[in-house]
């Protein structure tokens, strides 16, 4: 009593003494304290523990289910873990798929589940059925031959979309590079390797790795702890004790010296340049904070260096980051990476090493350092709200050997990093002298500087490897063009194959309608071009505009969805070059149209003309008809490519039209089959206002 | 004995687990007037400093529209101690994230802090409130800014303007009846001195409320409250007198251009009462109902079986004063706004004839419990609430109870409600079309 009577005059004294002096801006309060709430745990006979973080706050609860198994080589079946993982969930020995879908719609939950576990979360009423579902589909997976068969389809047309891809080429040389291609970090899944796996795998890898010895179960929400254990007890005893097999892998090391690792890709608009070098860092080291800001300074957003450097000063990329990894079993990466402009690749691999180097040799200023943490603190501090931040905290807790109290004292322990740690972290763990800088690219256009690079006076050494990280031979792009072919050669064919120049210059107009279909939905497409630069493109959903594109000669304006834009500079100019119906007569005695090499076109060689710095025509070298345009697009500085494939010549009037245009855009892919080609008629210059 | 002792212990958990959400806050008026309200919730080192004026579209005067939504800009322009250009720079290096929004009822402002940033996020608000800068060069900024917001967000965007033209169509008196927006013609032509005359009339303490929410100490808390926000000197009393409309009792017909659109829509409305009714509230369950998700029967039927539509949609704009019911739809191909409508108001005919299914009316609730739910799932969530059902609603503890009223509506309920104001005679049809057509 005595207590609070004191406590109550000591804050009426308080407000009586204190004025607040509102000119200044308040200084920040010392670092909050994280409260996690402590999860009480029990554990099954079979293995699985179970963390219960009671949070009244909000009816509602979330399961996840995490198995914590050491990495696991999949060999030469991988992807057998993934086709696992999608298996899973598709009802269950007791239920139906269908019923379990719409059974878990009704409730208003979800379920989600991995080759490493589930996730799921519902309203707290709902809990024990949404855990009962997900226990049933959890340990007694429905593994058919038909779902396995649709499953697998599914990955090998990913694999496939994922082929020419450039960011998934790199992604997956980087591991290869760094762990090696046996060890379960660098290995990677191919289509042979889908196609080595049967149903059986997949059973097999579900009864080898889905055991309850390394499994969590995390359960947050408006649950009570006695409660729970007696509903995981009656759900998840069934799940058959067993530990997963282990393995031993070969230890990976880095590189001896910094070196340059190059994939070439001639597809490649961007290259993709990593800086890279493995490290052993785990959560519980002493080194893990340090290293965390260490890294939030130079590539940990955008408001660090790397950014700053290769984006906002140099205008190299759209972003440049870097990240470190910490993993308990295995070495992890420190990686620094941007996708660049191909013109600057050797600049931009420079200003990477100048950054890594520099955060190494100078201390950081204290601004950088109180806007790192500050930053930090603020995303650590957002990010707690999620339920799924919390339940992963309190399983690193239990998986990483962590102290109770990490999260606890994790803001004091961002703010007592000091300048002298950072330096110190950085030198260690990023390794500027043992680096393999990882550049995928068009090598045609960035290889020639990319070896003049020169790190410290000395010239970095470039090494060469293939798509899958094996090494390889230096492209050579001379020997591939027999002497007696030339850019104007390859026009020449072309334009005799569809059917000669006379009768390509009696073409005054030609209008063609094509059709698509695209998710369910119908695509119509009307081309309209004239021999004297017009040109009307219409690409119509039911009846109802989509895109239109209009160009009379002089002015040109696009309409999408309702919104008119009017073209001009670069635009317009695209749109002029390619509004006649055959550009290629005009190509004939353009000096600046060139012939870059033979590429492979769907499977079939092509040679490769340059139109401009924006496009490039293919011409197959058997037939000499165009299998392909490529243009390149440049938005917020990201480039894209745009190809149209050209497939199916017919004959109209005397000339060869190909009946199929498939466009795509990045991953997506559009096939317009012609329905209908008009020479001559059919166009009249009002279509061109 | 034992055995006995589980069950009860069972039953026990059982009325437990159905028990109401807890969130808990404590509230209280300053000398000035201003309502403060404050939740501690120590989970996350997170607070969220927010003041709502009772301010928005519907205060404006008829001849000057769009100035609630103009002071949501001005309003960051500076203070006394905070120079022009700094607001954001203070937020970002202090690691936090910020923004303001208006509707036609009141004016938002927010901050979200790691919570050793509470101070700030208060002195920043208090600034705010006491003494903000507004100035000639601060004015022609943020004209330029909401002139570039209006063309992007209202003029450029397709059926941008349907709103618009159904509150112009719906409302003939009370102030609902012009766009949040406004007029740029009206705020071109307002003088300095209508601004600082709006600003001394509206943004005062005994026309807001304070939220203070998250990781806080209640009485330290308390304390910065009254130090920031106690000197405030009390401004006049607002009072609100708006015209009543008069019923609907044959349907308006409206049409409206937008040079944007290619696909025609049409759209019903339907003027309901206020959102603090439990009318409003089992409309917005019919809402649901008819087109909520892809199970929903207007989007099965029209969208997913018959394919006459390419959307369609039941929304039900809640106001503190009157409502908007609206069912909108674009039909596909050669569909007619007629055809659509007729399914439309098929549908509407049989929630005002049966009963809907026990299941769909158990999938309904469950749908509203998880949206309630997930509402409160962020302490700036929470702090919109707390404030929102506080002004709008006159009881903070619809934060808790308002799920109780939703809970309540019955079958019975859900078609009493659609025979009392989905009648045809009482609704008002508008055409939007494409602007193209009718000049040629």
């Amino acid at each position: 009593m005595k207590k609070i009577i004191f406590s109550l005059l000591l804050i009426s004294a308080f407000t009586l003494n204190a004025q607040v002096d509102r000119s200044k801006q308040p200084k920040p309060g010392p670092a909050p304290e994280i409260n996690l709430g402590t999860p009480k745990t029990f554990e099954l006979g079979n293995g699985l523990k179970v963390l219960v973080v009671e949070n009244h706050k909000l009816p509602r609860v979330s399961y996840s289910l995490t198995i914590d198994n050491p990495p696991i080589a999949e060999g030469d079946k991988a992807g057998v873990a993934a086709l696992t993982g999608s298996m899973i969930g598709k009802g269950s020995k007791n239920i139906e798929k269908d019923a379990f879908n719409e059974e878990v719609d009704y409730l208003g939950a979800f379920i989600n589940f991995g080759s490493g576990g589930a996730f799921a979360g519902s309203l707290s009423k709902y809990g024990d059925r949404v855990l009962e579902l997900m226990a049933d589909a959890a340990i007694n997976p429905n593994f058919t031959q038909e779902e396995f068969d649709k499953e697998k389809a599914i990955l090998l047309d990913n694999l496939k979309s994922g082929e020419k891809s450039v960011p998934a080429v790199a992604g997956r040389v980087r591991n290869v590079l760094a762990y090696g291609k046996n060890h379960p970090k660098g290995e990677f899944t191919t289509k042979e390797t889908v196609n080595n796996v049967n149903l059986q795998d997949v059973k097999d890898f579900y009864r080898n790795y889905f055991v309850p010895a390394n499994a969590y179960l995390v359960v947050i929400g408006d649950v009570d702890f006695d409660h729970v254990q007696e509903q995981v007890k009656k759900n998840f005893s069934s799940w058959t004790k067993a530990v997963p097999p282990s393995y031993s892998y070969s230890k990976p090391s880095n590189a001896q010296y910094t070196q340059i690792n190059f994939v070439d890709m001639p597809n490649a608009v961007q290259s993709e340049v990593a800086v890279q070098n493995i490290i052993n860092l785990e959560m519980k080291d002493e080194d893990y904070f340090p290293a965390l800001i260490a890294n939030k300074i130079l590539g940990g957003g955008a408001e660090a260096r790397l950014f700053l450097n290769l984006r906002e000063d140099k205008g190299y990329t759209y972003g440049a980051y870097s990240g470190i990894g910490t993993d308990k079993n295995a070495p992890s990466t420190f990686r620094a990476t941007a996708s660049v402009r191909n013109m600057v690749t050797d600049s931009a691999v420079v200003a990477f090493l100048d950054e890594i180097n520099r955060i190494g040799v100078e201390p950081v200023s204290d601004e950088d350092l109180r806007n790192a943490k500050a930053k930090y603190v603020g995303d650590f501090v957002l990010a707690l709200e999620r339920p799924q931040t919390i339940a992963s905290y309190a399983l690193n807790i239990e998986t990483e050997g962590l102290p109770k109290d990490f999260y606890k004292n994790y803001l004091s322990n961002i703010n007592a990093v000091t300048k002298e740690d950072v330096q110190r972290a950085a030198k260690k763990y990023f390794q500027i002298n043992n680096a393999r800088i990882v550049v995928v690219g068009k090598g045609k256009e960035v290889l020639e500087n990319l070896e003049k690079v020169k790190f410290n006076g000395k010239k970095i050494p470039v090494m060469y490897y293939d798509k899958y990280g094996a090494k390889a031979e230096k492209p050579n792009y001379e020997a591939a063009l027999p002497a007696d072919v030339s850019a104007k050669s390859v026009i020449q064919k072309y334009i005799t194959a569809v059917g000669g120049e006379s009768k390509l210059k009696a073409v005054n107009s030609v209008f063609i309608t094509a059709e698509a279909s695209t998710q369910g939905l119908v695509l119509n497409l009307e081309l309209k071009t004239t021999s004297s630069n017009k040109f009307a493109m219409d690409m119509k959903m039911a009846g109802n505009s989509l895109v239109k594109q209009v160009y009379d000669g002089e002015k040109g304006y696009v309409v999408q969805q309702g919104q008119r834009q009017d073209l001009s500079g670069e635009q317009l100019g695209d749109l002029k070059e390619q509004s006649v119906p055959f550009p290629e007569l005009n190509y004939l005695n353009d000096a600046n149209v060139t012939l870059e090499g033979v590429e492979d076109v769907e499977g079939k060689k092509a040679y490769a003309i340059k139109v401009t710095d924006k496009r490039t025509s293919y011409y197959d070298v058997e037939t000499g008809l165009k299998v392909k345009d490529v243009t390149k697009i440049e938005q917020a500085g990201q480039s894209f490519e745009q190809a149209v494939l050209y497939g199916d010549y017919k004959e109209v009037g005397g000339i060869q039209f190909p009946f199929i245009l498939s466009q795509s855009f990045g991953p997506q892919k559009v096939e317009f089959k012609v329905k209908n080609i008009k020479v001559n008629e059919g166009v009249s210059d009002e279509d061109f206002n | 004995m034992k055995k006995q002792l589980t069950l009860f212990a069972s039953a026990a958990i059982l009325s437990f687990t159905a028990g109401a959400q807890q969130v808990t806050f404590e509230e209280y008026d300053l000398d000035n007037g201003l309502h403060v309200i404050l939740h501690q919730d120590n989970t996350a080192p997170v607070v969220t400093t927010s003041v709502m004026y009772h301010v928005g579209a519907k205060d404006e005067d008829p001849e000057r529209t769009g100035f609630a939504h103009f002071f949501e800009h001005l309003l960051f322009e500076g203070t006394e101690n905070i120079e022009r250009g700094e607001w954001f720079k203070i937020v970002t290096a202090n690691g936090g994230s910020n923004n303001a929004n208006t509707t036609d009822d009141r004016t938002y402002y927010f901050e979200v802090f790691p919570s050793n940033n509470l101070e700030l996020g208060l002195w920043m608000e208090s600034e705010r409130m006491l003494h903000p800068i507004i100035n000639q060069i601060g004015v022609d900024t943020q004209n330029e800014v909401v002139k570039e917001e209006k063309r992007l967000r209202v003029d450029n965007q397709p059926y941008g303007n349907i709103l618009a033209e159904v509150k112009k169509n719906i409302f003939k008196k009370h102030p609902y009846r012009w766009a949040t927006i406004g007029s740029l013609d009206h705020l071109d032509a307002a003088t300095l001195d209508e601004f600082l005359a709006f600003n001394k009339k509206f943004y005062v303490p005994n026309n807001a409320v304070l939220v203070v929410a998250g990781d806080i100490d209640i009485a330290k808390t308390k304390k910065m409250v009254k130090d920031y926000f106690g000197p405030i000197p009390r401004g006049k009393e607002v009072t609100r007198n708006f015209p009543k409309e008069d019923p609907i009792t044959s349907q308006y017909e409206a049409k409206a251009y937008d040079p944007n659109i290619q696909i025609p829509a049409i759209i019903a409305c339907y003027r309901t009462p206020s959102f603090k009714t439990r009318d409003a509230r089992v409309l917005d369950m019919i809402s649901s109902y008819l087109s909520q998700g892809n199970s929903s029967k207007l989007y099965k039927k029209i969208v997913d079986e018959k394919k006459m539509a390419l959307a369609v949609q039941a929304v039900n704009l809640s106001q503190e004063d009157y409502g908007v019911y609206a069912l909108f739809a674009l039909p596909l191909g050669s569909n007619s706004l007629k055809d659509i409508l007729k399914e439309m108001d098929d549908e509407i005919v049989k929630i005002q004839t049966e009963l809907i299914s026990e299941k769909d009316y158990q999938k309904l609730q469950n749908q509203f419990e998880n949206q309630f739910v997930n509402s409160n799932s962020s302490i700036s969530g929470i702090a919109n609430s707390l404030a929102r059902y506080h002004m709008l609603y006159g009881d903070t503890n619809l934060i808790n109870s308002e799920i109780d009223i939703y809970r309540s509506i019955t079958r019975e309920d859900i078609k009493e409600v659609a025979n009392k104001y989905l009648k045809p005679n009482q609704r008002l049809l508008l055409e939007y079309l494409p602007k193209e057509k009718t000049e040629k």
